[in-house]
């Protein structure tokens, strides 16, 4: 294990959970009212909000694909996001990466034939920062691509998986991830199964990562349970009101 | 979403009311929740009506300005997230950016929130205040609800300690505030001036003014957008900024436990 | 049996032509938030764009005035054209107008037709998906509105509604409402009592409980 801080005791984790545990999850639609579709989340101590824009005119135009819609994807962290010192302000090599894979995740699963020669643009902000924003804003953003009516295949979820010393974790929180082996955060297609983000690093052996991904699927049903409440949720509420 | 005309907006000031039944010196309904981002020393969220806006405060250590060596330094950002406003761009900041939170940090310090002497730590080390705003929605006046995050962040923020060269963030101790400064914007649409405009009258207007104060003192103006006031009109709206602000200063201490 | 359904959710274990949904392994699945009729076979989308037809009767505001064109911003993934041998008189910037779409070019512009100035009055956005139930069958929905607040509205496809005159406020709560519960039933009678009672109910206090999260 790297540094002297003991993850894992007795089984349970700093924050009380199991290896295979989940941290609660929150998500609400329509959030931000100018937005095409909006959602807020927060998964732990993540606060994130994600929101759409679009499909629009592409501009400008030469970044406009004559057969299909173009996604641009950006993912910030707010400078006051972290319990640490003030971020900087923008966009840093770490943001940009983060926005390019998220980014393609939703290319393959919007119907982007659909929308020639527009843009969708669709914006990742994390307010406050705890550990696996990424997977917390590629699965936020797919509530808020769902609720703004742009037509999907499937409805992504992102959730990562990790190491600490010989055990394989679920969901790694801020301190985990700092002093982890391994930390692997996916993004998956549910009906299939299909993986459209994969970033990992650290050392897993093939056993290792093969338990991670159960881990991570097992999890998924719940994690696409959440997605499907809160979109219902705006629904279900009215009809309620009627009822009652 | 809602787009009115001229004549439409015109039609109803003439009849008194605004386009969503407000007078002309009346506020939107105001909420503030603060604490939003435990992770932020101070935070809040300020919406003002269809208007969200979300202060952060961070403290840091950090070295002071050349020429105030004793005293600590505050930063005011502003991010328009482009999410807020079809109208908002991905980028650099933009003037108007730059402006509003120019003119929210001139507020804060002109009226003395904080004493940056206060801030001082030992030879060549200070505290850095740093307020960064972030519109989350915009329907107009930024300014106003910007100045109220601000505000509201700051009177409830914790203040860190400094100890053996490392900083202790969870504290209960409590930044000292020692002002309460608001403002007050009003634009200038065709045949009356309004306060606390939404976007669609800011789109019609052709000034625009924020005036922040202290009880009966100015603390900082700034007129925006190509119309111009009569030095009437700016006094008359002196006076109507002097008696909404105890309106925002009751708003404000009631939602930061003051 | 009618359902709330999501993207990637299963409608039909067999495959389907329906719209706003794919096969796959001869499966029928959902792309969009919809209302599936499990016996009529229909999917009613509940968030949608507006796709444009010949012939849609839309709502726009002119963008920009050119020499022998104008762009109209219409709420959707194309702007407008309006090519002026089809209109009577220059339009400006900022000028509301009704049109009927004539064709979607295949540079992604909606070419509009017989367009007329819509005077005064104000334009709200709703979702497109929502305005079939606005107008409801033989447009009886938006009859009991107009009538019942004595403005004049007319709705676009596009999810754009122009309206002017009468109780303005109280036709726009109606509108609301009826998007809030488009997949309710009884909603035509629930309106009809809203607008009989003569206070304006304005804004239903679901905004407060909202914005519990942030």
């Amino acid at each position: 294990m790297k540094g002297n801080i003991e993850l894992i005791k007795n089984g349970k984790r700093l924050d009380g959970r199991l290896a295979g545990d989940l941290r609660d999850i929150k998500i609400k639609t329509n959030v931000v009212k100018n937005a095409q579709g909006s959602a807020y989340i927060e998964w732990g101590n993540n606060k994130i909000i994600a929101a759409v824009h679009g499909p629009s005119e592409a501009l400008p135009r030469h970044t406009a694909n004559p057969n299909k819609a173009v996604v641009k994807c950006r993912y910030m962290m707010a400078p006051f996001s972290s319990s640490e010192e003030h971020g900087r302000s923008g966009m840093n090599r770490r943001a940009i990466e983060i926005s390019k894979v998220t980014g393609e995740v939703f290319e393959n699963v919007i119907l982007r034939d659909q929308f020639p020669g527009t843009e969708i643009n669709l914006y990742i902000e994390v307010l406050q920062s705890d550990g696996g924003t990424r997977a917390a804003g590629i699965t936020c953003a797919a509530v808020a691509l769902a609720a703004s009516g742009i037509p999907m295949r499937d409805l992504p979820y992102s959730v990562s998986a990790g190491k600490v010393g010989d055990t394989v974790i679920l969901d790694l929180n801020k301190i985990e991830d700092n002093y982890s082996d391994a930390d692997m955060p996916v993004a998956i297609l549910p009906r299939n199964n299909e993986i459209v983000l994969l970033q990992m690093d650290g050392s897993l052996t093939t056993k290792q990562y093969s338990d991670a991904m159960e881990l991570i699927i097992e999890s998924g049903k719940k994690i696409s349970a959440i997605q499907r409440t809160a979109l219902l949720e705006p629904y279900v509420a009215s009809e309620n009101k009627n009822k009652g | 979403m809602q787009m009115i005309t001229k004549e439409y907006l015109t039609g109803r000031l003439s009849k008194g009311l605004r386009d969503d039944n407000r007078t002309p010196f009346s506020y939107r309904t105001i909420s503030i929740r603060t604490n939003e981002i435990p992770n932020a020393e101070g935070s809040a969220i300020v919406e003002l009506g269809n208007t969200k806006v979300l202060a952060g405060i961070k403290l840091d250590v950090s070295e002071p300005m050349r020429d105030t060596p004793e005293d600590g330094n505050i930063t005011t950002s502003a991010e328009l997230l482009p999410m807020a406003d079809e109208n908002y761009d991905i980028g650099p900041p933009t003037p108007i950016g730059v402006e509003f939170a120019r003119v929210v940090d001139r507020g804060i310090r002109a009226a003395g929130i904080l004493d940056t002497s206060k801030l001082f730590i030992e030879e060549g080390k200070v505290w850095s205040v740093f307020i960064d705003l972030y519109v989350l929605n915009n329907d107009g006046n930024i300014f106003d609800a910007g100045t109220l995050a601000a505000m509201a962040a700051l009177k409830t923020c914790r203040m860190p300690k400094y100890e053996n060269g490392l900083v202790i963030r969870e504290t209960q101790e409590r930044l000292t505030t020692n002002n309460i400064v608001t403002s007050c914007t009003f634009v200038k649409v065709p045949g009356a001036k309004i306060i606390d405009p939404t976007s669609n009258e800011e789109e019609l207007a052709d000034a625009r003014i924020t005036i922040a104060n202290d009880f009966d003192v100015i603390r900082a103006m700034q007129k925006g957008m190509s119309g111009a006031f009569t030095t009437k009109e700016v006094n008359e709206l002196i006076e109507t900024t002097f008696d909404k602000s105890k309106e925002l200063v009751n708003i404000l201490k009631k939602n930061t436990g003051d | 049996m009618r359902k709330i359904v999501i993207p990637g959710e299963l409608i039909d274990e067999k495959p389907l032509r329906i719209l706003d949904s794919i096969v796959e392994n001869n499966k029928t699945y959902s792309t969009i938030m919809g209302l599936y009729d499990d016996e009529k076979k229909s999917l009613i989308p509940l968030e949608g764009l507006w796709y444009p037809n010949r012939d849609d009767q839309v709502i726009g505001i002119i963008e920009e005035s050119k020499l022998n064109t104008e762009t109209v911003i219409l709420n959707a993934p194309y702007k407008g054209l309006i090519i002026s041998k089809y209109s009577e008189g220059k339009m400006a910037s900022g000028d509301f107008i009704e049109a009927s779409v004539k064709e979607l070019d295949k540079t992604g512009t909606v070419i509009l037709t017989r367009p007329r100035t819509l005077r005064g009055g104000k334009i709200i956005k709703i979702k497109p998906s929502k305005i079939n139930r606005l107008l409801g069958k033989n447009n009886t929905m938006i009859r009991q509105i107009s009538e019942g607040t004595g403005t004049r509205i007319i709705p676009g496809l596009n999810g754009m509604i122009w309206l002017n005159d009468g109780n303005i406020d109280l036709a726009i709560d109606a509108i609301n409402t009826v998007c809030k519960e488009a997949h309710t039933s009884g909603l035509t009678e629930r309106i009809g009592n809203m607008l009989k009672s003569t206070k304006s109910t304005t804004i239903i206090t679901e905004e407060k409980v909202e914005e519990e999260m942030i």
